[in-house]
């Protein structure tokens, strides 16, 4: 595995919709950029063995570097992974969509679901938004967020920005009725 | 006084720490980072001509504290922050001039140095702009300027700020030099002139 660096971003909002929000809602990420493992290769069939190289070291790097930047049990959780314009969004997906990868954050965060994500290609610079679901009921509304992520210069081509984001908390001013409570 | 009633919506922490630069470790390894607080502009609605200092007194002192405490907290305490710098960018509904008066004065720059422990002049970026630009932070070293080392920026970029009637206050600092840094110094350079380099600038 190849890290050419890692990224850490914390949002805390004090004030939403006017209103003070307290205690201040936060949301971290942490990105690690590395390099496509299969870059260079042309059409790999068998994405496999880059997956078994690289999908656990990633997720254990990652998961308890963003619960330290929450500072906070995590109530919801997500992931992206953002491809180098030479790369394949199957080169990313095959990074984030095991459970070698996921459940390093999933453990850390006591968390059971599945984690909502953001796949994407695109150049160094590009803007992307990683939704977030509650860590044990993806229907608790109250709970779905997204948090904006730009790193200026990654993904190079032949990178893939890998990132999983927590929230101590739902929406600041969330007030939505609960999921199925409006329906007839 | 609280931090919502001086209009402070967001802070925003970033860093980026480098493993790997051309493919090697840095010698020296650095966490550049950012710190940032998203304020509503409290001069909106005033003439060019007014007093700023009343709002400069109360709000710049608290970014100052809130903001270094924020990059300390994350980087390893005030020892560890070896170079700094300082940004604005003012929502389209105000002035430059209002972004200057809180990053400009003794009431930020002077406690900024206070509380991070350095001696140097903070060098600065400033811009007006619509929520979500971007904007490069220039750093250098704390106690010593012109260390050649220590000239590195980080982007910083908030995606729904400033707002036209916000501020964005922002307050960068490193733990180290630039990767790979090895373009000699103030006392290892030649001297430069036209007559030195010759035929390529005549």
């Amino acid at each position: 595995m190849s890290i050419r660096k890692i990224v850490t971003l914390t949002e805390d909002v004090l004030i939403e919709g006017g209103r003070d929000v307290t205690p201040n809602a936060r949301v971290a990420v942490v990105a690690a950029i590395v390099k496509n493992p299969w870059a260079g290769q042309g059409f790999v069939e068998d994405l496999s063995p880059g997956i078994d190289g690289n999908a656990s070291d990633i997720g254990a790097l990652l998961a308890p570097r963003v619960l330290e930047a929450l500072g906070a049990p995590a109530e919801a959780y997500g992931k992206a992974a953002i491809v180098g314009l030479n790369g394949e969004i199957e080169h990313g997906s095959g990074l984030i969509h095991t459970l070698a990868f996921g459940n390093h954050f999933r453990d850390a965060a006591n968390a059971t679901t599945l984690l909502p994500a953001v796949e994407k290609r695109g150049p160094a610079g590009v803007v992307f938004d990683i939704p977030l679901k509650h860590i044990t009921d993806a229907t608790i509304r109250s709970h779905h967020q997204s948090i904006e992520v730009r790193i200026n210069d990654a993904p190079h081509a032949d990178e893939i920005v890998i990132a999983l984001a927590a929230a101590a908390q739902g929406r600041p001013q969330q007030r939505l009725a609960a999921f199925a409570t409006e329906t007839k | 006084m609280n931090d919502q009633r001086l209009g402070i919506r967001k802070i925003v922490y970033y860093s980026e720490e480098i493993l790997l630069e051309n493919g090697l470790s840095p010698a020296v390894p650095a966490v550049r980072a950012t710190a940032a607080a998203v304020v509503t502009n409290p001069w909106l609605g005033g003439e060019a001509t007014d007093d700023l200092g009343e709002d400069v007194v109360q709000l710049a002192p608290v970014l100052a504290r809130k903001l270094t405490d924020v990059l300390a907290a994350n980087l390893g305490g005030v020892e560890a922050i070896q170079a700094f710098g300082k940004a604005a960018i003012v929502g389209t509904n105000g002035e430059i001039e209002h972004g200057a008066a809180l990053i400009h004065t003794p009431f930020f720059g002077n406690l900024v140095r206070e509380f991070f422990e350095g001696e140097s002049i903070i060098c600065f970026a400033d811009d007006r702009a619509d929520a979500g630009a971007s904007l490069v932070v220039p750093l250098w070293h704390k106690n010593a300027a012109a260390t050649r080392t220590h000239y590195q920026t980080i982007t910083t970029r908030i995606g729904d700020a400033p707002r036209p009637d916000e501020i964005v206050v922002v307050l960068g600092a490193s733990t180290g030099p630039r990767p790979h840094s090895r373009i000699g110094d103030r006392l290892t350079d030649p001297i430069v002139k036209a007559d030195t380099v010759g035929e390529l600038v005549s």
